[in-house]
C-alpha cells in the first residue's frame, strides 16, 4: 500500500520536473531573445511525439519535446537542424529528457509546417545508462 | 404516509425478485454485458504491459534511476550554444588549427586544444573556456 502511495507521489514528482525542464528552458530563450542574443524567439511545449520513437520510459500522450519559433527572424532548414543538433549533442540532457518521459525532439519553424524530428535514443548513448 | 410505505414494500420486493432471479442462475442481460467489459479491459491491460515490455529500454527499471544524483541542465549556456557556438568554432577552429604551428613547439599543443574544439562544437561555455585557453597557451590574440 505504501509502495503505492510513494510511485504516485514520485509520479507527481516526475511530472513537476518535466514541466520545469520546460519553463527553464523558455525562460533561458526568451531571456536571450530580449537580450538580442537570439534573433528568434523560441518556445519549448510538450506533444504526443512520434509512436515509433517510443521506449518504456514514454509518456502516454506527451512523449514529444517540440521547439517552435515563435517571433523574429524566419529560420531555414539548416538552422532547425543546427538547433537540433546542439539540444543533441548535450548527452547529459538528452538522458535527463529519457528519463523523465520524452522520446522525440522536434523542432519547427514558425512559418508553414516545416518542422524536423529526431529519436533521442539514438542520441543518448545508452550503455552505461545505470553506472 | 400510506403510499410512501406502499412504494417501499414494492421496491423492497422488486429486489427480493431480482435476488431470487440471480440465485436461481438467471442473471440479467447487463450482468452478462459487464463480465464481458470486464474482460476485455483486463485483455487490453495485459496487452498493454506485454507490449511495454518489448519496448527499448525496458530493461531497465525506474526504481535503477530513481536513487541516481540528477545534474542541473544550464539552459542558459544551451540557448548560447544554439546561437553562438557555430561562429565560435569557426573563429577558434582556424586560429588553433595544427597547420600554423608545424615545426614550432606549440605544434603539440594546438594539437590537442584542436581535438579539444572539435569534440565540444556545439557547447559554447566549453569552447569560450578553450578560447581562454589558446590565448594563454599559443598566444592567439582573438578579435571580440
Amino acid at each position: 500500500m505504501w509502495y503505492k502511495i510513494i510511485e504516485i507521489a514520485d509520479w507527481f514528482g516526475e511530472l513537476a520536473e518535466r514541466y520545469r525542464l520546460i519553463k527553464n528552458f523558455n525562460r533561458a530563450a526568451k531571456h536571450s531573445f530580449i537580450t538580442g542574443v537570439a534573433p528568434t524567439l523560441l518556445e519549448a511545449k510538450i506533444t504526443r511525439g512520434e509512436s515509433a520513437y517510443r521506449h518504456a520510459f514514454s509518456k502516454w500522450m506527451g512523449g514529444g519535446f517540440r521547439i517552435k519559433a515563435l517571433s523574429g527572424r524566419t529560420l531555414e532548414r539548416l538552422e532547425l537542424i543546427e538547433i537540433g543538433r546542439v539540444i543533441l549533442d548535450n548527452e547529459e540532457l538528452i538522458r535527463r529528457m529519457i528519463s523523465l518521459g520524452w522520446d522525440t525532439l522536434e523542432v519547427h519553424s514558425n512559418r508553414g509546417f516545416l518542422g524536423l524530428k529526431w529519436k533521442l535514443q539514438d542520441h543518448a548513448n545508452i550503455g552505461g545508462f545505470i553506472d | 404516509m400510506q403510499i410512501r410505505d406502499s412504494l417501499v414494500i414494492e421496491e423492497v420486493s422488486q429486489i427480493g425478485d431480482t435476488l431470487t432471479n440471480t440465485t436461481n442462475g438467471s442473471y440479467s442481460l447487463w450482468f452478462w454485458i459487464a463480465l464481458l467489459e470486464l474482460t476485455f479491459i483486463i485483455v487490453l491491460i495485459f496487452r498493454l504491459k506485454k507490449k511495454q515490455s518489448k519496448l527499448p529500454l525496458s530493461e531497465i527499471s525506474k526504481r535503477d534511476i530513481k536513487g541516481k544524483p540528477t545534474t542541473q541542465i544550464d539552459m542558459d549556456n544551451l540557448m548560447n550554444s544554439i546561437n553562438g557556438a557555430r561562429d565560435l568554432y569557426k573563429v577558434l577552429s582556424r586560429a588553433c588549427h595544427p597547420d600554423k604551428f608545424i615545426g614550432s613547439e606549440k605544434h603539440q599543443i594546438s594539437e590537442e586544444l584542436f581535438q579539444e574544439i572539435t569534440k565540444n562544437k556545439r557547447n559554447y561555455g566549453r569552447l569560450q573556456e578553450l578560447k581562454n585557453q589558446a590565448q594563454e597557451s599559443l598566444n592567439i590574440n582573438f578579435k571580440d
